[in-house]
């Protein structure tokens, strides 16, 4: 109970200072505009990201085969794209967990005379984990391949039709095969030339870069929440008030615990509103699970909550947790992906982002957005997200008892 | 209503509290006097549960500070040296804020800080920030906050610490009538006055230790009718020091400053003729010269050689 007062008592002090509010809800909706507008081009429509695709193959047609040789292997994609053919679905899927391929592709039999056929039997796509814009640049090959070769198929089919009809009417004999082998050619040619990469699908929707900015600027500004909270403490210490409330009849572990919690509350109403003005101002869609946006929001923000605990512990004054955290929040953003895409880091830091909370939320929130994300697949990064905001927070906890 | 027994601390292997014995009655009103760094703060701290001390014994109203730290807070108030209060916070936020602390609910604590604003009178800026208060009237606050819970000992560690005079009178009448009603009150200044004024007994800390203590009667017995002997000179000399703390009327002399000079007669009239004189013999030009009747900051200084306010 006293917890609770302690929590409310920081939320309201939080919520009366305008320098904070500014900071910490206006600023990374003014960001989120902007680099989502102005990054809208690089990230919708740049370059490709390196990809190692696992392909399983159980289909000979040659429209199937053009897509392969003309598109997966073209000296254009060479850069962007390295083939590994798989045998089988499993391998495939070993591949995937394994980390040995970033995306698999499967294309299953009949595939290409369905596409022929103006119908379509659709290709499986994989996505490895933390590889959302690898797995989006694979699906978008294969949807655009796909819809070229089902408009060339309608149009050609229209074409030969129409001129056998003429021949007909003019009396005279027309053997279509000809004609309809050059039109299949030139159109052949012009799908191989087709510009592949247009958005940046994840899942079955595509996410914009406001999406993706939406959802960096919140994994980055709650994290300033750790640094506000560790302030907090040495505030309240510089101000006599913690000597005070040491001095009601109120146990250390109370107090601590109001501490932890007012973080927590902060950083989640400063992500509702945020959510909500990012949806309602920028038409920023959060996916169609509100739940698992919230859910996930709920562990992040008790990781940031441990995080302060930390920056409580382990500075010695208010100027020293705001600078250490104001540094601190800088290198998570950048390894969490909250500037670039985790997608574009190199393997090894890719692998350092994973110990940041903000990597695990973002590429979460984005999967939700994406509508890739089950309830199954949240369990790992919600679970990781409360065992570091439980080991931060007892790590801080300890010290702080040591310490005072 | 306290019992203080010996209580020793040290900070790295430095002793701040050598020993310190008091005991203060129920409804009583006690002084703790002493220049910066004498060991009032920590001694508070200690009485409160704030600090552990390293040996003897704190007990409040009978129940031992170490074994029974919960019950113990909630039967003092504390009123911090600083302003312990959160200053974008109203007046009335920060009010029921610490009386929840103490178990306070919602009306009783509501009603509460009601009659704290009236008793402070600041009632009618119930609602605005702390931070656009006064010095004056945030002391008030302070000390309205350790007030909340009717504690039965109120503790105050130099509360009108750089206040406006009004404020400071307002403080000290709100202190004399909460003492009137029957509260405790130990109340620590290094202002001899306010202490004076306030408390049946007194005692005076340095270095960490009880130096005297007893009721302001007793301890200006100490000084039998001494008189304090204020002087600024240009310049003194080491031989005119000499020949003053030679003379038969003189108990002590303490150089404040290149220019300032505190000397404890025990003598009044013909020992001052006689410091005259000897300015005029050594050719010294005295800029002022002040007596002043015996009080506590004379017996201070006969008792260590030095000011409260060093």
């Amino acid at each position: 109970m006293k917890s609770l007062l302690i929590a409310m008592k920081d939320m309201k002090i939080q919520l009366k200072d305008r320098k904070q509010l500014v900071l910490m809800l206006l600023m990374p909706i003014v960001l989120t505009a902007i680099l989502g507008t102005a990054l809208k081009g690089v990230l919708d429509s740049g370059e490709a990201p390196k990809t190692v695709l696992g392909l399983y193959n159980q289909d000979h047609h040659e429209v199937t085969e053009g897509f392969i040789d003309s598109v997966l292997q073209s000296k254009e994609m060479k850069s962007s794209l390295e083939l590994k053919i798989v045998r089988s679905e499993k391998q495939l899927k070993g591949f995937l967990e394994g980390g040995k391929i970033d995306a698999g592709l499967v294309l299953p039999d009949q595939w290409g005379a369905s596409l022929v056929a103006g119908k379509s039997v659709g290709a499986l796509i994989y996505q490895g984990s933390g590889k959302e814009i690898n797995a989006a640049f694979v699906q978008q090959l294969t949807d655009t391949y796909a819809k070229s070769v089902q408009t060339v198929s309608g149009s050609t089919t229209f074409a030969v039709t129409n001129l056998v009809m003429q021949a007909k009417q003019a009396g005279e004999s027309f053997n279509p095969e000809k004609p309809a082998k050059q039109i299949a050619a030139a159109a052949a040619g012009a799908i191989a030339n087709t510009n592949y990469i247009e958005d940046v699908p994840v899942g079955n929707k595509s996410v914009s870069a406001m999406q993706y900015y939406a959802a960096a600027m919140a994994a980055m500004f709650l994290l300033f929440n750790a640094m506000n909270g560790g302030k907090s403490f040495h505030i309240e210490r510089g101000t006599e008030t913690l000597a005070r409330l040491m001095a009601t009849p109120t146990t250390s572990g109370a107090i601590l615990r109001g501490k932890f919690l007012g973080t927590w509350f902060i950083a989640l109403l400063q992500f509702l509103v945020f959510m909500i003005v990012t949806h309602y101002v920028l038409a920023v869609d959060w996916g169609s699970n509100v739940w698992q946006t919230l859910i996930l929001a709920f562990a992040y923000s008790f990781a940031v909550a441990g995080l302060s605990m930390v920056v409580a512990a382990f500075t010695k004054s208010e100027r020293a947790a705001d600078a250490i955290g104001s540094v601190g929040v800088q290198v998570f953003a950048i390894l969490g992906g909250s500037m670039l895409p985790i997608a574009s880091f190199p393997e090894i830091l890719r692998n350092i982002s994973k110990v940041t909370p903000n990597s695990w939320a973002l590429t979460s929130f984005v999967d939700i957005m994406g509508g890739s994300a089950t309830w199954n697949s949240l369990l790992l990064p919600v679970f990781v997200m409360i065992g570091m905001g439980l080991c931060a927070a007892a790590i801080g906890v300890w010290h702080l008892r040591v310490k005072y | 209503m306290l019992k203080v027994e010996n209580i020793k601390k040290s900070y790295q292997q430095k002793e701040i509290v050598k020993g310190i014995t008091l005991e203060v009655e129920k409804g009583e009103a006690f002084g703790l006097l002493g220049p910066n760094g004498a060991g009032k703060s920590t001694a508070i701290s200690m009485i409160c549960g704030l600090v552990p001390y390293d040996d003897g014994e704190i007990l409040v109203d009978g129940l031992s500070v170490k074994k029974r730290p919960m019950d113990i807070k909630r039967k003092i108030g504390l009123v911090p040296q600083d302003i312990a209060l959160y200053p974008t916070m109203s007046a009335l936020d920060n009010l029921l804020f610490w009386g929840k602390m103490y178990g306070l609910k919602g009306p009783d604590a509501k009603s509460r800080a009601n009659e704290i604003l009236e008793m402070v009178g600041l009632e009618d800026r119930r609602k605005e920030q702390i931070q656009t208060f006064s010095g004056g009237m945030k002391r008030r606050i302070n000390i309205g906050a350790a007030l909340m819970h009717e504690p039965e000992l109120l503790i105050m560690d130099e509360p009108t610490v750089g206040i406006d005079p009004q404020s400071r009178n307002h403080i000290l009448e709100t202190v004399k009538s909460l003492n009137k009603a029957g509260m405790t009150i130990i109340y620590t200044s290094h202002y001899m006055e306010e202490v004076e004024y306030l408390c049946n007994r007194i005692a005076i800390l340095d270095h960490g230790e009880v130096i005297a203590s007893g009721t302001t009667q007793e301890l200006d017995a100490q000084l039998a009718g001494g008189t304090i002997l204020r002087m600024e000179v240009e310049q003194y000399t080491e031989d005119f020091l000499n020949q003053i703390e030679s003379l038969n009327g003189v108990e002590q002399v303490n150089a404040e400053s290149n220019q300032q000079l505190n000397i404890l007669l025990k003598e009044d009239q013909k020992t001052m003729t006689e410091i005259i004189r000897l300015s005029v013999e050594n050719n010294i030009t005295i800029r002022e010269f002040k007596r002043e009747e015996a009080n506590l900051e004379s017996l201070f200084l006969k008792l260590t050689g030095r000011t409260l306010r060093d």
